[in-house]
């Protein structure tokens, strides 16, 4: 079992390279481009799931607009943008809707496609989409 | 003695597979899992990177779905060429199930050993995604070699063995210069010696932990370059094996088709020094 000399300390450099790049930098929502690109994401997502019958079951009793205002004031709140999503909780807001890993892998997929679409660079669709997905554990919970 | 090619009628049924995968991406066969998340086929079967497991399972079949793929893959090291066939089925994205067969030409000493490696994995709990703590999956794998003859006149004590493994794998989102970092770790309990091509056992010790990592950065969603470390015993004193390691990149054109490349530095095997070269891996999935 002879370890070679070099791969550990290559994951170690590359490690490291990610934390020295930590520096002062605009909100993640003003490098998105801020409420503008927000709203237009949100509209470019819901051109998709409206598209999608597997999908678009879950808003038939939704007021789409308002879902659009509040999505799109939740996405601000949670890129650190002046916004503060007053909303129902996530697990409230998706309960008994009988919501599975198909159906949420799908949303995402329209999500990262408009962000896409949008001309969201990709730095800041992974930031945002990694600050979603913790909410993946609250959704999922009363299915 | 050597069997080469594949038989063409083979080799034109994998050849309208990876056409009409092209033709139809994106169609309801698909699995729903983001791209990426079933990783490719390992050479030992399982879905992972190229040389180790990784905890995720095989194709884009979540909870509700069933998936399979098929794979080719080939290396070519300065003594040897290995080739290895293999298919895989993911069952509600709980269960993994895998077949393949390894067949490496001994290019320099002549002749051929080849193993067949059944495996299966389950998901224990978590996602490589949306999860704190990852994907967290145990797995098992039977290897059987097709002839026992030169890897006990080497000192293995065994022609066929089960590896046993526990895996996480964790994507981090926007982890370096805001690409995604997928790191992967696997424990394996084996007495494999080279992976089970030269047997089981030897006169050096026998079945003990070894230590498997992966990273990889998704340079867009569709294009990962990373690098493979595995920990392997040294069981036979007649001939000495090192940890393997390799540089890889995978493309994923879509959820049917990946075509995985990478740099293989695999140490000594079998007497003959410090065996490198390339390989190549093609997936579908359906």
């Amino acid at each position: 079992m002879r370890f070679r000399r070099y791969a550990i300390p290559l994951l170690a450099l590359w490690l490291t390279g990610c934390a020295a790049q930590e520096t002062t930098q605009p909100s993640l929502y003003t490098r998105l481009g801020g409420m503008p690109t927000l709203e237009n994401v949100v509209e470019n997502m819901l051109y998709r799931v409206a598209d999608d019958p597997e999908v678009v079951v879950f808003f038939a009793n939704t007021n789409i607009d308002h879902f659009a205002e509040a999505f799109a004031t939740q996405l601000c709140d949670i890129s650190d943008g002046p916004c503060q999503y007053d909303g129902p909780p996530m697990d409230r807001a998706h309960q008994h809707m009988g919501i599975n890993d198909a159906h949420f892998n799908r949303v995402v997929e329209y999500l990262a496609d408009a962000l896409e679409d949008e001309g969201v660079p990709l730095a800041e669709q992974n930031e945002l989409l990694g600050r979603l997905a913790p909410l993946h554990a609250d959704i999922m919970r009363r299915q | 003695m050597r069997i080469s090619s594949p038989p063409t009628l083979t080799r034109r049924i994998a050849t309208l597979a990876v056409v009409s995968a092209l033709l139809f991406s994106g169609s309801a066969l698909a699995g729903s899992r983001i791209l990426g998340t079933g990783g490719v086929s390992a050479i030992e079967g399982a879905a992972g990177g190229g040389l180790s497991p990784w905890a995720v399972l095989t194709s884009t079949a979540s909870e509700q779905e069933v998936g399979a793929t098929a794979s080719l893959s080939r290396a070519w090291l300065d003594d040897y060429r290995l080739t290895v066939k293999a298919a895989s089925a993911n069952l509600y994205d709980r269960v993994e199930m895998s077949v393949a067969r390894q067949t490496l030409d001994l290019d320099t000493l002549g002749g051929e050993l080849a193993q067949t490696i059944v495996g299966g994995k389950v998901r224990l709990f978590g996602d490589v995604l949306y999860h704190p703590w990852g994907i967290w999956s145990v797995g098992v794998q039977h290897k059987s070699v097709a002839d026992d003859t030169i890897p006990k006149a080497l000192g293995a004590k065994d022609g066929q063995g089960n590896d046993v493994y526990l895996s996480a794998s964790k994507l981090w989102f926007g982890a370096v210069a805001g690409r995604n970092l997928l790191l992967n770790a696997t424990l394996r309990n084996t007495d494999a010696n080279q992976g089970g091509l030269l047997g089981f056992g030897g006169d050096n010790g026998g079945r003990q932990w070894v230590a498997e990592g992966s990273l990889g950065v998704f340079l867009t969603p569709q294009w990962v370059v990373g690098m493979e470390y595995r920990q392997k015993p040294d069981l036979l004193g007649a001939a000495e094996e090192d940890d393997w390691q390799s540089l890889y990149s995978a493309y994923f054109f879509n959820k049917h088709v990946s075509l995985t490349a990478a740099w293989l530095s695999l140490g000594d095997i079998a007497g003959l020094a410090s065996q490198k070269g390339a390989y190549a891996s093609l997936q579908v999935a359906f």
